[in-house]
């Protein structure tokens, strides 16, 4: 029927079963495309990721999420696990957020391999020494506390490609992160889009980035997407009052 | 999250209302005791529970059910004053220490320190030991350790405050030290550490009536719970009524207080 | 890390020689006369030369500090004194009562750890189950009952009632049994509490909800990360306990008749016997100093962000 690799459609969530966080939230992914929702914090973005990752209490009160054909939207247990990381990768906000900070980095990545019974245990360094790190196994012999923020953020990158997922959530991959970190983390991004033709899914509450990396945005607000189309739709016309004033107060950064 | 709040302060009443229950049983012991709990009764020795008699009687013919009554009054009057003591010294101690800080700050948290590096158990029983029986004996023996904790809280609680700006603006008007503890500082750390005093009202409780048992608390006759179930435990086989009774009072009452604790505690998280 | 332990390490050793002399002040000051104590128990008549004579002999009319200074040194050689009760050295008491006293210790504290580790974590994973529940009363019950309690019933109805152990455990195994489950049972109910508690703190930690999504097992999850996590502060919590499980042995020995130390100072306590009290003290006061530095010392090994 359709090429989507990833539907949302009329989703509502909420996390006490009574008021929606986000509601009738609806668009696609395809293969190798990257879309980003944009909006201030509260707006619901990073409960959009978490509705599609499915590892909180969240609550799904209606709508579907459908991933390559398969229905996402209650999928409990071991399902949802054999599909979350190798196929679906997950780059969180706060690097802390994704590693045991008291493991070394390689113990913990051999053990996510061994639960989805793989072996290939140099990929993560190889995948980080892509990325310009050298001496990558050294550093990956550290434990989360030990090493900078942007490392962290970057081993969790390395982490989410290394079963080389068809889906890439981002939650604010960049906002943790002092500019140039964050630019290069961007770079990195569409670096792993181009090479393998990753879909990402990036929320973020920064515009400028949202144009230098999205095909297609979304404007998130109080939970509902306002306005929704390419780059060039997003910023030559924006049709909503609120995308323009997003648009305004974007700071003029250099590309 | 309100309706969690309001269970919770539900079971905050229900948990109060029956350590009122107890409080009030103990100090209407004397009146509501159906019999002398001293006298001594030859033809009555170890009888089971009866009308007359409803705990039945101990080996000397007393009126089990009276004196696990005045029992209470013993353990749990002794429990209260024993807590409230160490916190009014441990809740002065802290709040002089984070006040006003120095040496003599350093020198208190040292003590505090070293009181803790003894097991509390262990310095009551031998202090208690020394002291040679006696409440008041055990009393002070519980309560040597007992103090630093209340100090401790006390005092990060008043260094946590300290520094507040209405604090800082008493301070510029020229109140004096002893005003701004008592107006400013006494009122917002003392929930904490009446919440923590309530928490120990149980452990406290345990260590009174375990040296009571051990013989280095209550003298006989006086009644005590522990004391009670040490005299009847050698003859537990024909009486174990004169175990059992006081037994379950003991534990009715501590799990009473623990829960009120507990119950408090939650409460006041769910506050924050 | 190293200058930090060795700092530790020099306090430890200052605050066990300020427990060493408060122990002795403690029975310097004590009220009651060891001396006459003594006499009065072997049927002497006590006049004032018959006590003075005695108080000589046992070395009580010397300076306080020339007494101290002795005592501590004959502790440093291993030392503990003579009794006053029957003039005999007390170490080789202490050791021997001390040794049955760990024995005692140790099993009551597998026994309870055997039960409130898995208990404690399951009843955090489960949350709100129904065995959640009943795990949680059942530890709130534990934790109320006081360990004297907790062996009257046992002894009641296992020795009595049912003649499945013996009532006077002198040190064999099956005597061993009920001592240990009256010390264990209260101890479990504190340990699964705070188990559980620690285990849902780790639950709520952000680094669980990254494992999962990169759809690691969660029985790894569970053992690898969280458990690990917590086991720092489990050691604290079992340091601590060992506190509480000291004064609950003494109690314990005191009714099983448990050849322990805690029953040796009972003893001891009835005849005045100073010197026997001021080692149990001091013994129990340097075993749980040691036990919490060691456990703190561990929990920077387990958690080396602190």
């Amino acid at each position: 029927m359709s090429e989507a690799l990833l539907q949302i459609k009329q989703l509502n969530a909420s996390y006490d079963g009574d008021t929606d966080v986000i509601r009738d939230v609806c668009f696609e992914l395809t293969p190798g495309e990257i879309i980003c929702i944009v909006g201030e914090s509260g707006s619901g973005k990073s409960t959009l990721i978490k509705a599609i990752h499915g590892m909180s209490d969240l609550i799904i009160s209606k709508g579907q999420i459908l991933f390559d054909g398969r229905d996402l939207t209650h999928m409990k247990g071991n399902p949802r696990r054999e599909l979350l990381g190798t196929e679906i990768g997950l780059i969180p906000q706060d690097p802390a957020a994704s590693f045991n900070p008291i493991r070394r980095f390689d113990v913990q990545l051999k053990e996510a391999l061994a639960s989805h019974s793989r072996k290939d245990e140099g990929k993560a360094a190889e995948i980080l020494e892509k990325m310009g790190m050298p001496d990558s196994r050294a550093v990956l012999h550290n434990r989360p506390f030990e090493v900078s923020g942007g490392m962290n953020q970057r081993i969790a990158i390395a982490a989410a490609m290394m079963f080389a997922p068809r889906l890439l959530l981002c939650d604010e991959a960049t906002s943790a992160l002092d500019v140039t970190t964050a630019g290069s983390v961007v770079d990195e991004l569409l670096r792993i889009r181009k090479e393998q033709g990753t879909a990402i899914l990036m929320v973020t509450h920064h515009l400028g980035i949202a144009k230098r990396m999205a095909d297609q945005i979304g404007i998130m607000k109080n939970g509902k997407i306002v306005e929704y189309g390419n780059v060039r739709q997003i910023f030559e016309a924006p049709s909503h009052e609120y995308t323009r004033n997003l648009i305004r107060d974007v700071p003029r950064l250099k590309r | 999250m309100d309706k969690k709040k309001k269970q919770l302060k539900r079971k905050v009443m229900i948990a109060a209302a029956c350590a009122g229950v107890l409080v009030v049983l103990a100090l209407l012991s004397g009146v509501i005791a159906p019999n002398d709990p001293y006298a001594t009764n030859a033809a009555l020795i170890r009888k089971g529970p009866s009308a007359a008699y409803l705990f039945g009687t101990d080996n000397l013919g007393r009126c089990v059910l009276s004196r696990v009554l005045v029992g209470a009054r013993t353990t749990i009057a002794a429990t209260f004053i024993l807590v409230a003591i160490s916190f009014v010294i441990g809740i002065l101690v802290g709040m002089l220490c984070g006040f006003y800080g120095g040496i003599v700050d350093e020198v208190m948290m040292r003590i505090a320190d070293l009181m803790l590096a003894f097991p509390q158990m262990v310095v009551a029983i031998a202090v208690a030991g020394i002291l040679g029986g006696g409440l008041g004996g055990a009393m002070i023996a519980l309560g040597i350790t007992m103090w630093t904790s209340f100090a401790r809280l006390a005092r990060s609680h008043t260094l946590s405050i300290k520094n507040e700006p209405y604090i800082q603006a008493a301070r510029l008007l020229g109140k004096s030290g002893p005003r701004i503890l008592l107006i400013h500082i006494m009122p917002n750390i003392l929930e904490p550490v009446l919440i923590n005093a309530l928490t120990q009202i149980g452990t406290t409780m345990i260590g009174i009536s375990g040296l009571s048992f051990l013989g280095l608390g209550v003298v006989a006759p006086q009644a005590e719970w522990g004391s009670m179930i040490n005299e009847a435990r050698a003859y537990i086989q024909i009486a174990p009524w004169a175990v059992l009774f006081p037994a379950a009072a003991t534990v009715i009452t501590i799990i009473v207080f623990n829960y009120l604790g507990d119950a408090v505690m939650e409460y006041r998280k769910a506050d924050q | 890390m190293k200058k930090q332990i060795i700092k530790r390490i020099i306090e430890l050793i200052i605050i066990l020689i300020v427990l060493s002399f408060l122990t002795f002040l403690l029975m310097y000051l004590a009220p009651g006369d060891p001396a006459e104590k003594r006499l009065s128990s072997q049927g002497v008549a006590v006049t004032k030369e018959v006590l003075q004579a005695e108080q000589e002999r046992m070395g009580l009319l010397r300076p306080f500090f020339v007494r101290y200074g002795e005592w501590f040194t004959g502790i440093l050689r291993g030392d503990f004194g003579v009794s006053f009760k029957d003039d005999m050295p007390v170490s080789p008491k202490l050791v021997s009562g001390l040794k049955n006293t760990s024995i005692l210790a140790l099993a009551s504290l597998i026994l309870s750890l055997l039960v409130s580790v898995p208990l404690g974590i399951l009843s955090a994973v489960k949350q709100n189950s129904i065995l959640d529940h009943i795990v949680r009363i059942l530890s709130f019950i534990g934790n109320a009952l006081p360990n004297f309690l907790i062996s009257v019933l046992l002894m009641y109805f296992f020795c009595i009632r049912l003649n499945l152990f013996p009532v006077v455990a002198t040190g064999s195994v099956q005597g061993l049994c009920l001592p240990a489950l009256s010390l264990a049972i209260p101890m479990a109910g504190r340990f699964t509490r705070q188990i559980r508690t620690e285990t849902m703190e780790q639950l709520r930690q952000d680094y669980v909800t990254g494992l999962r999504v990169r759809g690691v097992r969660e029985k790894d999850i569970l053992i690898h990360n969280v458990f690990r996590n917590a086991s720092g502060h489990i050691f604290t919590i079992v340091a601590l306990q060992i506190g509480i499980l000291m004064g609950g042995s003494v109690v314990i020995e005191t009714i099983f008749r448990w050849p322990g130390i805690g029953k040796l100072v009972m003893d001891s306590i009835n005849a005045r016997d100073y010197p026997t009290i001021m080692g149990f003290v001091l013994i129990m006061g340097t075993i749980y100093v040691i036990i919490n530095f060691l456990s703190d010392v561990l929990y920077h090994v387990l958690d080396p962000r602190v």
